[in-house]
């Protein structure tokens, strides 16, 4: 009996009740055939791939209730519960392409990214840290953009008619104050984040998101690197001082140091200087990143930055130029950066995190000291919500806390302060939907609430792209931004409301096969920019305003040349402003009408080296001479600049590094400055503004230690 | 009682050969395809098999490895990271499964082999290295394991001829892995048993 039973379950299990064929035809929206689309019972073996022409069939022995479902790459997924019951099922689908795929249309107005993440970039990472003339410096690469104007004396990012503090800089979404380190009074300053830190860069030259304020002009968005996959040491012998990284990783986490101590005292005695030092700038500078992996997909992402700087030089007087005053200067810095990431569900993301600023500078001048300490927090969280293929919801609200304290000592020794806090509240909000794979739409609003305007601003911005062929695409951007006005003028009136800027812009852009092409036409207008009350730097008003536009063009190539990548940016910009101490509406001294840029990489493996070659052009700067009649009637020479450099690699862990500036030694004058009262013969006495050295030469020569010997830094450079 | 034991076991019997046939008959077609379209039908019936089986790490990495081999025969650079994309996914379901395979560790070296080919001058520094530490850790896994020796093989051949630097060390390991995949033995049948061409590849340039 017992073996009868089992005999009988033995057979039901090992035969079918009935067989079934499942056929049909997989095609797209267009009515093409998809080849090779997965077809399945969903749970069991059952299947088939589709036939070059769409087809498929299989014969399935399951029954009752199943679900099929057919998926391929680049289009959302198909089910259809079908019931078995022994007949065959013949099916017509038609797949619906899935929007977020590599050659969709994205909003490019006013925006360049780098990074390796989206690989349809117009920089890689990697180009921001071997672009000859920067010398590894972030603001430096980026200034041969299309968008930046050449200010050779700043080093700073001035963007479209905007001034360098215009530009505003984050570090995995946190404000930084501060960004850029200390430098000599007419010298060129560097960023105080290396650009090796990061993973990926967004350069923002107008119409950026809801998400940053407190910036007029230009976004420049950094992401730090996630944990680190390799234990490392780097050391590196600089002809202006020396470093030392290590990093060490674990499972989740790791944690890196790097520690720079910079004396360019013997480069000075070198090469001859524009300026007289007492004491050439020395700076110690350490930073510290940690990083821990949660859960799935959050990470939380600690760094740290602290620097020390200082030097001393003679100002000569113009009149009477043997007549020297000492200038004494210190800058202490410290950064520090908490942030977070971390997947809700299927749908949800939040992130957020908490920054702190300190920056203090002394100066003594004349034996008069005077100083001031800026401290700034920021506390941000942002949620995204996907709430379809097609949707991206964004909102998030932050806070942000300057301090800020100025000191000097008066001609009676009497100490005078000017001091403020400025707490300033902000909510946005953001969506981003796509219509299709041809036409994406980002519509947001930023609100701010400023502690010391005790005022609410409602900023909306907008942006559409269209892609109507294959490759080429247009975007278009609108947006107002503001940003509170610069601590010099806000100590002298704390009520002074913040400067407005409002862009339009418009973009095409083509990117195939290793080439770009874009080009972009702006108009950007300036409302409440500070304004002296007849010519009064004491009384300050919002009275000031302005304008700029321009069009761009920038080419990229890395595919026409074999081994050869270079670009070509060219800039057209035409501004004017009525604000600070200017009598008339006038363009501002560090505005230029024309720049034009070409940078060229090669690596020619013969000789393991990578070439790397950049050429700079600026059309005349105005300046404004006492003597004459007119405002701002002067024009400096244009400004010239060829600057290379090679990493040669001898050995896959050491590489020498040498890089030159001004090769043509241009003598390159950023404008003047005149004596504070005429001289004898009732003329202003002119001195030119020009670069603290005719070239800059540095050489470098770094190792990395590690277990794999590959790894060097040439990524770094 | 006896009975529903029984058939308990004759169902789990069944359903372990019914894994292994078609798995092996899968695997044997992507071991001999010759086309892309070939390639893309036993990833697609490795991937219906890995849905179903759920606890199974082999259709997971079968699936991976044969994006791997696509990606190696397509030309752009976009296409290919796609393709790579979906080798990691499969990766990533079957490690889930089982965290310290080695042959799982070695296949996600390939992947970032590949990840180079696509901009070595950009890519090159990190994926190199990532690579060569992949593969490392594969081997610490399994010091057996003849693919992951012929892998790093030909990762450091290939950089030790970038620098012009002496391929001795490579040349070894390839020796090395082949003598490997001489002496493998796996107790699971559906274990890889690929890579043993690419060795041969480096040691012809070493002589």
């Amino acid at each position: 009996m017992k073996a009868a039973i089992f005999l009988i379950l033995f057979f039901v299990s090992l035969f079918t009740f009935g067989q079934a064929t499942i056929s049909g035809v997989v095609k797209d929206e267009k009515g093409e055939a998809i080849p090779g689309a997965n077809v399945s019972v969903e749970g069991t073996y059952d299947g088939a791939s589709t036939e070059l022409d769409g087809h498929f069939r299989f014969v399935t022995a399951e029954t009752g209730e199943q679900v099929l479902s057919i998926t391929f790459v680049g289009y959302k997924s198909f089910t259809q519960t079908i019931q078995l019951n022994g007949q065959d099922i013949e099916l017509q689908v038609v797949l619906k392409e899935a929007i977020n795929q590599l050659d969709a249309v994205v909003i490019s107005a006013g925006s360049f990214t780098a990074g390796e993440e989206k690989r349809r970039t117009i920089l890689k990472a990697v180009d921001i840290a071997t672009t000859a003339g920067a010398t590894a410096d972030i603001a430096g690469a980026l200034n041969t953009l299309p968008g930046t104007q050449k200010v050779g004396e700043s080093g700073r990012l001035f963007v479209r008619g905007g001034d360098g503090s215009e530009t505003r800089t984050f570090i995995d979404g946190m404000m930084v104050l501060n960004a850029y380190g200390a430098a000599a009074p007419n010298t060129p300053s560097r960023g105080r984040f290396m650009p090796f830190m990061f993973k990926g860069t967004s350069f923002s030259t107008g119409g950026y998101s809801a998400e940053y304020g407190q910036a007029l002009s230009s976004a420049l968005v950094l992401d730090s690197k996630d944990k680190a996959d390799i234990n490392q040491t780097d050391i590196g012998l600089l002809s202006v001082g020396g470093d030392v990284a290590h990093t060490q990783v674990w499972d989740r986490s790791s944690v890196s140091g790097k520690v720079q101590y910079t004396n360019i005292r013997p480069y000075f005695g070198l090469i001859n200087q524009e300026v007289d030092w007492i004491k050439p700038p020395v700076s110690l500078e350490g930073s510290g990143a940690f990083r821990q992996q949660v859960g799935d997909h959050g990470i939380v992402k600690l760094y740290g930055n602290f620097n020390r700087s200082d030097f001393s030089l003679y100002q000569h007087d113009i009149l009477n130029p043997v007549q020297v005053k000492a200038f004494e200067y210190k800058n202490n810095y410290g950064y520090g950066n908490a942030s977070f990431l971390q997947s809700i569900g299927n749908r949800w993301t939040a992130r957020g995190g908490f920054s702190y600023n300190y920056n203090e500078d002394d100066v003594v001048l004349d034996g008069g000291p005077m100083g001031q300490i800026e401290k700034g927090t920021h506390t941000k969280f942002v949620f995204e919500n996907s709430v379809s293929d097609q949707v991206e919801l964004r909102f998030g609200a932050e806070h942000i806390n300057i301090s800020y304290e100025a000191s000097r000592l008066d001609s009676l020794s009497i100490q005078q302060v000017l001091k403020f806090n400025n707490p300033i509240t902000a909510a946005f909000m953001e969506a981003e939907a796509y219509a299709s794979k041809q036409f994406v739409a980002r519509a947001g609003i930023r609100s701010e609430y400023i502690g010391l305007e005790e005022k609410i601003s409602i900023d909306p911005r907008v942006s559409v792209a269209y892609k109507p062929f294959e490759q080429g695409q247009f975007s278009l951007a609108y947006g107002r931004f503001r940003q509170t006005p610069q601590n010099q003028y806000l100590r002298v009136n704390n009520k002074l409301a913040e400067e407005v800027a409002e862009h339009y812009i418009l973009n095409y852009q083509v990117i195939n096969n290793n080439r770009t092409f874009r080009t972009e036409v702006y108009y950007k207008k300036y409302l409440k920019l500070v304004k002296f009350v007849n010519g009064n730097p004491g009384q300050l008003t919002n009275s000031g305003t302005g304008y700029a536009r321009g069009f761009e063009l920038f080419w990229r190539d890395s595919e026409s040349v074999k081994n050869l990548d270079y670009w070509v940016s060219y800039s057209y910009l035409d501004t004017e402003r009525d604000y600070l101490n200017f009598p008339v509406t006038s363009t501002p001294t560090f505005a230029s009408r024309h720049n034009f840029s070409v940078v060229g990489k090669r690596f020619v493996s013969a000789i393991k080296s990578q070439f790397g070659i950049t050429y700079s052009y600026s059309s005349p700067r105005v300046y404004n001479n006492p003597n004459e009649e007119i405002f701002n009637g002067g024009r400096t020479p244009a400004y010239q600049d060829l600057s290379f450099n090679v990493a040669y690699l001898p050995k896959p862990f050491l590489i020498i590094y040498v890089s030159a500036t001004n090769l043509l030694g241009h003598d390159n004058i950023f404008g003047y400055e005149f004596s504070e009262t005429p001289d004898s013969n009732g003329t202003y006495v002119s001195r030119a503004i020009r670069q603290p050295a005719p070239r800059f030469l540095f050489l470098g020569v770094f190792f990395t230690i590690s277990k794999n010997k590959s790894i060097n830094q040439l990524p770094n450079l | 009682m006896i009975i529903s034991v029984l058939s308990f076991c004759t169902g789990l019997l069944f359903a372990n050969d019914k894994y292994e046939k078609a798995m092996q008959a899968n695997i044997d077609a992507i071991y001999n395809a010759q086309s892309p379209e070939q390639i893309q039908a036993a990833i697609n019936s490795f991937e219906r098999i890995g849905a179903a089986e759920k606890s199974k790490w082999e259709p997971f990495y079968y699936a991976s490895f044969g994006y791997v081999m696509m990606s190696t025969r397509e030309l752009d650079g976009t296409k290919k990271d796609l393709l790579l994309d979906k080798a990691t996914e499969g990766l990533n379901k079957a490690k889930a499964i089982r965290a310290d395979e080695s042959e799982i560790v070695a296949l996600e070296g390939f992947v970032y082999m590949m990840r180079v080919t696509v901009d070595p001058a950009t890519r090159g520094q990190q994926y190199s290295g990532m690579a060569m530490q992949t593969f490392g850790k594969a081997l610490s896994l399994n010091p057996n394991n003849p693919r992951a020796m012929a892998l790093l093989a030909q990762m450091e051949f290939g950089t030790a001829q970038f620098f012009k630097a002496p391929t001795t060390s490579a040349c070894e390991k390839a020796t090395k892995s082949l003598e490997m995949f001489e002496s493998y033995k796996s107790e699971n049948a559906l274990a890889p048993a690929w890579g043993k061409e690419s060795a041969m590849r480096v040691l012809k340039q070493c002589n």
